[in-house]
């Protein structure tokens, strides 16, 4: 066992995290069989541990970027859960009041800058965030979040080539959960690993870790962080990982071969999370508080959730421009 | 709590239970695999969303059902269902930007199409297309035709005369007025009205009054209140005419007509007239006129007005008669009010005194009322302006 | 007041509003030490350096998604499409991404960037390098939209947009570049949402865009001489915001509507105001609008073919003189 470098304070916290992001989702997939979630709704289950360990790395003021499959991320900032399922539901109290929906869930006061429904649009767009870092002079880092199935898209391209050339502040994660929507990756890459062999392309360094190990992407984080910081440029990791349910919603994922789903359940991280707590000497009672407070806290907001009424009408001609107003004429 | 058809796709309007994993009275686990649903797309599997007894099955294995319905319901100890959100608040009404709508067009009797410009025009002024000569292609009757014939502004600057196109304003004040003609067979009644009891009151506050609201009381503050008053034994002055029907108004907004000059008039409303104070009524009162001399009214400062007030005492004129703000039916003017030898009837025989006096003059719509109702809210007005203790009412 | 070329307002323009805010920053391809392909932002590495001005990679995608990662950071970014036709390439930025992140956020960001473009036809480019599109991006929510026909508007309006915390598309007209027109000394800023009436008259109100207003002053003084028909001529300049209220208040006037516009035929930026005047000043017409427009086919590329695919001042006299009586 290597020395603690992490420390139980912000193991507790990589803990934490990832069981609100588990409890959340797993909780959004109740409401949406109740009918109570409307739309499409993307879900992290099994992805966790990526978005906890690089939101327990963050500044309060670095800026993240996810795609649609974006409830984790944007949780992890600090954003309101109450929040996030209210707008999962329609509510006035969503994130957005009801104007954007599951894909589209922000919280810019946290640093949320968005989550992307077109696929590598913001790639790009975090690429900016950082120049805006970069020409401000502050040590702020943009971190952007995608799929396996992003690499093929033009602004993949565009953006990390543009991020390297001009040695931005920003951290690309690709997050590799095998499957771009309903076709295996293998099918759609001519590569072996679709993010970090595309990496030498930009003159970046080739990461892959295990993404289902909390520990691992905190420490990984932690580096790409301190090298964005010292002006030395953007990082492409390619973090392994997999997602429990389909790709969107009543997506049984019928595509997948038989045990590839129980496979990867013996290496759910938040399975091993726990595992490890133990290993470090955490209590069982510290543990089982731990996952007590984090049930409390969805229920609270799933019933602080379901108590907001839907938004006033007024709101669908609002915030269209800086003035509050869409007007197009006089 | 209720268990139901989950909606399985976008597109998915129904789904089949093909399998119940549960009978009911078992005692099911949260996340325990509880029945699983067919739809034209997919086989699900769909657990317990939380622990409790399974009490009833209302759909059976091979049942079709839309989205929504009820499967089988679970105790799990707990409230039933959730209530149903709440409803959003009413959508406040856009405001529109279109122009007031115009009169049904004329049905054209000249061999060249009559354009929708010269169509409005002939209806307007009551004119035949047949009386205009056209002096457009194949002799088409234009706009500039239909105008010389009225003898109307014409575009080009005659030497003559200075021209002075109208402001926005001007235009929607001429139309307006054109239509009320046209809408409502006006008829004009007047009373003569001894101020006295008013002019006492006001002159005891008038100095103070001045020195803190910075500007006068005048008369109109008195006239509106005595109005409001009298609306409420006359009801039927303070109502619009539609179709066949007279609409009696529960609310008395009074429009107040404020003059702007060469620009035109405006006609902004005091909500609830009926519910101020002589003194609320003139700093209401105030407060619209000076911001309609600043151009600061808004949409809603024009809508709802029942009553209008017209007052055009300031130049000293003895009697107007005031054109009805439409849709309303009925309007009154107050004009100069002048020191006049009165008589006073008296046990002992007439004497002659002297008495600030003004005429009130209302025009009112014939369709909707006659003198004799008329003649009675007036009365009722000059009444309560000669006999209340406006003292009092100033407080 | 000095005269200036068309293109050199635009650089003008950066200049004024970079040395006032800071974080007024400018990106695009060839913009810093190549000034521009089309010299439009000569002198600007010069005066503000190379973290202010910034060469870009050939990705349009990329710089506009970059512009937009920084409007909502703080900055006020410039970025230049080069042509106007590659705003198909990174279509997706400005359309799902800049024109709908406040709106779908319910406000939670700022979007005060300026895509300027160089757009229209007559330079013999082919039909990828020669389109006006300022119609696709008036068609979608959220995006301002300009378009200037002289060089004190090319200065006053790109300044105004610069300060606009709204993101707007400001279409500079290629076959402008070298037209002078006297601007204004020191600091100039017009007005988003006003037209200009640059010509009064009676019979007919033409309303036009970019470079097809000095065509219809053209139109209009031939028709004035040859023909008596006055006509009134109004510049729309910024079709979002859309001044309305001049045009309804010439047309009320004249009674006719002509529209003169570069783009092809169908869904150019003349149909949707047509219809709003159909709709508002229906009882003020005296005969039916009338759109002269470019055909429905793409732009070609020899001489006389381009000259005559786009409206000419002649087009504009025959039109009128056939439809207004």
């Amino acid at each position: 066992m290597e020395n603690d470098d992490i420390g139980e304070e912000k193991r507790l916290e990589l803990y934490r995290l990832q069981l609100e992001c588990r409890y959340m989702e797993k909780r959004a997939y109740d409401l949406f069989l109740q009918n109570l979630v409307k739309g499409t709704s993307h879900l992290g289950l099994g992805q966790e541990a990526v978005a906890a360990g690089f939101g327990a790395a963050m500044h309060s003021d670095d800026y993240t970027f996810c795609t649609y499959r974006g409830h984790n991320h944007t949780l992890v900032r600090g954003s309101s859960m109450t929040g996030i399922l209210g707008e999962l539901m329609g509510r006035e109290c969503g994130l957005l009041h009801g104007k954007g929906g599951s894909m589209h869930l922000t919280s810019a006061e946290h640093g949320a800058m968005g989550s992307y429904a077109i696929i590598g649009a913001h790639i790009p767009i975090a690429a900016g965030a950082a120049w805006s870092a970069q020409y401000r002079g502050t040590d702020q880092v943009s971190v952007c979040f995608f799929g396996d199935g992003t690499t093929n898209i033009g602004a993949f391209h565009e953006g990390i080539n543009m991020a390297a050339v001009w040695k931005l502040p920003v951290v690309f994660v690709c997050e590799n959960n095998l499957y771009m929507e309903y076709t295996p990756i293998e099918e759609v890459i001519p590569v072996e690993h679709p993010a970090a062999d595309r990496a030498s392309a930009y003159g970046l360094e080739k990461i892959i870790i295990d993404g289902n190990d909390a520990d691992e992407v905190y420490r990984t984080a932690e580096v790409a962080f301190a090298k964005a910081r010292a002006g030395e440029g953007p990082s492409l990791i390619e973090a392994k990982t997999y997602r429990h349910s389909g790709h969107s919603r009543a997506d049984p994922a019928d595509y997948r071969p038989d045990g590839e789903l129980e496979e990867w359940l013996k290496r759910d991280p938040i399975d091993m999370y726990r595992g490890r707590l133990a290993e470090f000497g955490i209590a069982e009672k510290v543990i089982s508080k731990l996952e007590s407070d984090a049930i409390a806290i969805v229920d609270q907001a799933t019933e602080e959730a379901k108590a907001s009424p839907t938004p006033s009408l007024d709101a669908i001609e609002t915030n269209l421009w800086a003035d509050g107003g869409s007007s197009w004429r006089n | 709590m209720d268990v139901i058809m989950p909606q399985l796709g976008e597109t998915v309007t129904e789904g089949t239970v093909t399998v119940w994993h549960k009978k009911v009275g078992d005692k099911i686990k949260a996340d325990e695999l509880l029945f699983e649903v067919g739809t034209d797309k997919v086989e699900t599997e769909i657990p317990a969303a939380v622990a409790g007894t399974l009490t009833e099955i209302l759909v059976a294995e091979g049942e079709t059902v839309d989205v929504g319905v009820t499967l089988a319901v679970i105790d799990d100890g707990k409230e039933t269902s959730a209530p149903a959100p709440v409803a959003a608040a009413a959508p406040s009404a856009a405001p529109t930007q279109k122009k007031p709508s115009k009169p049904a067009m004329a049905k054209p009797t000249h061999a060249a199409p009559i354009s929708p410009v010269v169509a409005r025009l002939l209806t307007e002024h009551n004119l035949n297309a047949a009386d205009i000569t056209g002096t457009g292609r194949d002799g088409r009757i234009k706009k500039k035709d239909v105008l010389a014939h009225i003898g109307g502004a014409a575009p080009i600057v005659d030497g003559d005369a200075e021209v002075v196109p109208f402001t926005y304003t001007r235009k929607l004040t001429a139309e307006h007025m054109v239509r009320s003609k046209a809408t409502s067979p006006h008829v004009l009644q007047a009373v003569e009205v001894d101020f006295l009891a008013v002019d006492i009151a006001r002159r005891s506050i008038k100095d103070n009054w001045k020195a803190e609201q910075g500007f006068s009381l005048t008369y109109l503050p008195f006239i509106g209140n005595a109005v409001c008053e009298a609306i409420a034994d006359f009801p039927r002055v303070n109502a619009s005419v539609v179709g066949e029907a007279l609409h009696i108004h529960k609310k008395i907004n009074l429009a107040i007509a404020v003059d702007l000059g060469d620009e035109g008039l405006v006609v902004p409303v005091i909500r609830d007239a009926d519910e101020l104070s002589v003194p609320d009524l003139a700093k209401a009162i105030n407060e619209i006129a000076a911001k309609a001399r600043d151009g600061k009214l808004s949409g809603d400062d024009f809508t709802g007005a029942t009553y209008t007030l017209s007052n055009n005492g300031s130049t000293g004129t003895f009697i107007t008669a005031p054109i009805i703000n439409q849709p309303q039916v009925a309007i009154l003017s107050t004009d100069g009010v002048r020191k006049k030898p009165v008589v006073i009837e008296g046990d002992n025989g007439d004497e002659i005194v002297i008495r600030p006096v003004g005429v009130l003059a209302q025009s009112f719509d014939h369709r909707a009322i006659d003198g004799a109702y008329s003649g009675a809210f007036l009365g009722r007005v000059r009444q309560i302006l000669e006999e209340t203790d406006w003292a009092a009412e100033l407080g | 007041m000095a005269e200036l070329a068309y293109r050199d307002a635009v650089a003008e323009a950066i200049a004024q509003e970079m040395e006032r805010d800071e974080s007024v920053v400018f990106l695009g391809e060839d913009v810093a030490e190549a000034g521009g392909v089309f010299k439009t932002t000569v002198g600007l590495l010069d005066k503000f350096g190379p973290t202010r001005v910034r060469n870009t990679p050939i990705a349009e995608q990329a710089i506009l998604g970059a512009a937009m990662g920084a409007a909502m950071t703080g900055l006020k970014p410039i970025a230049e499409i080069m042509f106007s036709d590659f705003l198909a390439v990174c279509w997706d930025i400005v359309v799902n991404e800049i024109a709908k992140a406040r709106y779908m956020t319910d406000g939670q960001f700022n979007m005060p960037l300026v895509i300027r473009t160089a757009n229209g036809g007559g330079s013999r480019f082919g039909s990828q390098h020669s389109q006006s599109v300022e119609n696709w991006a008036m068609a979608v929510p959220g995006l301002k939209v300009v378009a200037p026909s002289t060089p004190a508007d090319v200065k006053g309006l790109l300044a105004a947009a610069i300060r606009d915390p709204d993101p707007v598309i400001f279409f500079e007209q290629k076959s402008l570049y070298a037209t002078k027109g006297e601007v204004p000394d020191g600091e100039l800023v017009d007005e988003l949402g006003k037209a200009k009436v640059l010509r009064k008259g009676d019979d007919v109100t033409i309303v036009a865009l970019a470079a097809m207003v000095p065509r219809a002053m053209a139109a209009a003084d031939r028709l004035q001489q040859e023909d008596g028909v006055s006509a009134t001529v109004v510049d729309v300049r910024s079709l979002v915001p859309l001044d309305t209220q001049t045009i309804f208040k010439e047309v009320e006037h004249t009674g006719r509507l002509v529209t003169v516009e570069e783009n092809p035929r169908l869904c150019g930026w003349g149909a949707e105001i047509s219809s709003i005047v159909a709709e508002e000043m229906f009882y003020d017409l005296d005969g039916p609008i009338i759109r002269i427009t470019s055909p429905h086919c793409p732009i070609p590329s020899a001489d006389d073919l381009e000259d005559q695919y786009l409206p000419t001042p002649e087009r504009i006299v025959e039109t009128i003189r056939r439809e207004v009586d």
